[in-house]
């Protein structure tokens, strides 16, 4: 069991070596993410004007969602692995796997893993930097079942994340290009995932239906979670649509990679 | 300047028939555009749904800001972006030579070869945002009112573009500028807020005073808008901005392109 696990380990190590070659990369994407979180203080500072109350919650508590979005963002989200993932069915550099006892979607999780956890380290510099500014609007709610549920749920939202990434990668099968299938799919994500306003803003009909999809649980979930959005059972209960979500793509990814290899020629030697 | 015009025609003919050829490809990002702007007034809904107000603006005089400052991107989009997009990477490979041996202004030709088609066409969709908005808002612009907001519109386009060639020409000196193009769109993400929503020091100076983007998209709007009246400096504004900008951009680009050396080949 723990020799299966070894190649994966070395694949995370390497990962993890790579990523870190593009600290200076992460950093600065950080950086300038703090230019959209600018842009969200000041149009939603400027709405609360209005109201002192927007869908059951206050400023610093709408702030606060949308911070913990940026620090999941760069923990959980995928990058560019559909585009690495394309590149490498593209180039033929999948064939190197078929003849190793390696699994490849374990082999592309395990670097997926790696560059989150440095990405996600990363976010916290230009965050400790702004905190001065920003620390004020910070509000979270401590109940202990909130990380309880919270973490397992952005696992599994790095999961989806993953399998979604994986899935658009494995469409170079079929197609050359899956750069306007990734983009046209960001478009909805951003919407549906939450990250341009929180979901539960919407009309309570659109709002119980988004939440069947899996958009919501790549970053609104855990999201929710943590900043008081969302009750115990309420949570619980989405926990276990999330999970069916995690299983339902990664038979999905499964499919596509068996079929595609079918169609898959390689060549060379 | 009618030799200008011929050859930036020239290069339109060459974009539309290209376009044809690659006929999927123009459907699906014209889509992209389409969702994404559906997006910024899709947020600007879910707001209202639950305040009346942004800053003292109405739902729909934000929806005719934003559906301006659309307009403005679209255009930037439609006529300059692929053209600026490729000009870092052609300094870095050596490809810029090509624009050298043309005949004409270097800056032009090397920002206004290539068209996207899509942008434009989805402009016609931000343009109809205006359009309802002010139509939502019972507005009835005089002659004079429109065509101030047109020409604060190309001033607004002005901008954009010099800032953009600015900091693309850093090319000349970094070698690598792979990044700065796509972060730019981040700062024009503060062009859809309205002026009166900057409330610290800091960011009045830096995206109002120092980064115009502000003033691009509230300028035009509040032409139209009767109850901002008729302020002068708001007026004033986006044409000397522009003319600022354009007039620095010139300077810095040309300035870089002493410094361009080529590839080794």
């Amino acid at each position: 069991m723990f020799s299966v696990l070894e190649k994966y380990r070395q694949a995370f190590l390497i990962g993890l070596q790579s990523n870190l070659v593009y600290r200076w990369n992460f950093a600065v994407r950080g950086f300038f993410s703090l230019f959209h979180l600018a842009v969200v203080f000041i149009l939603w500072g400027a709405a609360f004007e209005g109201s002192a109350d927007i869908g059951g919650f206050d400023l610093r508590q709408t702030l606060t969602y949308f911070v913990t979005l940026l620090v999941l963002q760069f923990f959980v989200s995928a990058f560019n692995e559909d585009y690495q993932i394309s590149e490498e069915i593209r180039n033929g550099l999948i064939n190197q796997f078929l003849l190793k006892p390696i699994n490849y979607f374990a082999y592309r999780f395990s670097i997926f893993v790696a560059a989150r956890l440095v990405s996600g380290a990363l976010v916290f510099v230009p965050l400790l930097l702004a905190l001065p500014v920003i620390g004020e609007f910070l509000t979270f709610p401590l109940d202990g079942w909130r990380f309880a549920v919270g973490i397992p749920a952005v696992v599994l939202s790095a999961m989806i994340q993953f399998c979604i990434a994986y899935i658009f990668g494995m469409l170079t099968f079929w197609f050359l290009e899956i750069q306007g299938f990734v983009i046209l799919s960001m478009a909805i994500e951003s919407v549906l995932g939450g990250q341009i306003f929180p979901l539960d803003l919407m009309s309570p009909d659109l709002f119980a239906l988004s939440m069947l999809l899996p958009y919501p649980y790549q970053m609104y979930f855990p999201a929710a979670i943590f900043t008081g959005r969302f009750g115990f059972e309420e949570s619980l209960w989405c926990l276990g649509i999330q999970a069916c979500w995690v299983g339902l793509l990664f038979m999905i990814g499964r499919g596509l990679w068996a079929r595609g290899l079918r169609r898959h020629t390689a060549v060379g030697g | 300047m009618l030799h200008y015009l011929r050859i930036w025609l020239a290069s339109a003919r060459y974009t539309v028939v290209r376009t044809m050829m690659f006929r999927g490809d123009f459907i699906v990002w014209a889509l992209v555009e389409l969702f994404w702007m559906t997006v910024n007034l899709l947020l600007i809904s879910v707001i209202y749904r639950h305040t009346d107000s942004i800053a003292g603006w109405t739902k729909y005089e934000m929806m005719l800001l934003v559906g301006t400052s659309m307009l403005i991107q679209r255009f930037l989009m439609g006529f300059f972006w692929s053209s600026l997009f490729e000009m870092g990477r052609n300094v870095r490979s050596g490809y810029f030579d090509f624009f050298l041996a043309q005949p004409g202004n270097v800056m032009f030709m090397a920002t206004t070869r290539k068209l996207d088609p899509d942008s434009l066409l989805n402009a016609v969709v931000a343009a109809s945002v205006v359009v309802y908005s002010a139509r939502q808002l019972g507005l009835d612009p005089s002659a004079g009112q429109i065509a101030l907001y047109v020409g604060m519109l190309f001033c607004g386009l002005v901008i954009h573009y010099s800032i953009l060639v600015l900091s693309i020409s850093m090319v000349f000196w970094l070698t690598s500028a792979q990044g700065i193009e796509g972060t730019y769109f981040t700062l024009t993400e503060f062009s859809r807020l309205p002026r009166e929503a900057f409330k610290s020091v800091v960011t009045q100076v830096l995206f109002v005073w120092l980064l115009p983007v502000v003033v691009i998209s509230n300028a035009p709007a509040r032409t139209l808008i009767d109850r901002f009246g008729h302020d002068w400096r708001w007026i004033a504004g986006p044409f000397v901005f522009a003319a600022l900008w354009f007039a620095l951009a010139v300077f810095v680009f040309h300035r870089g392109l002493r410094r361009y050396a080529s590839a080794s080949s």
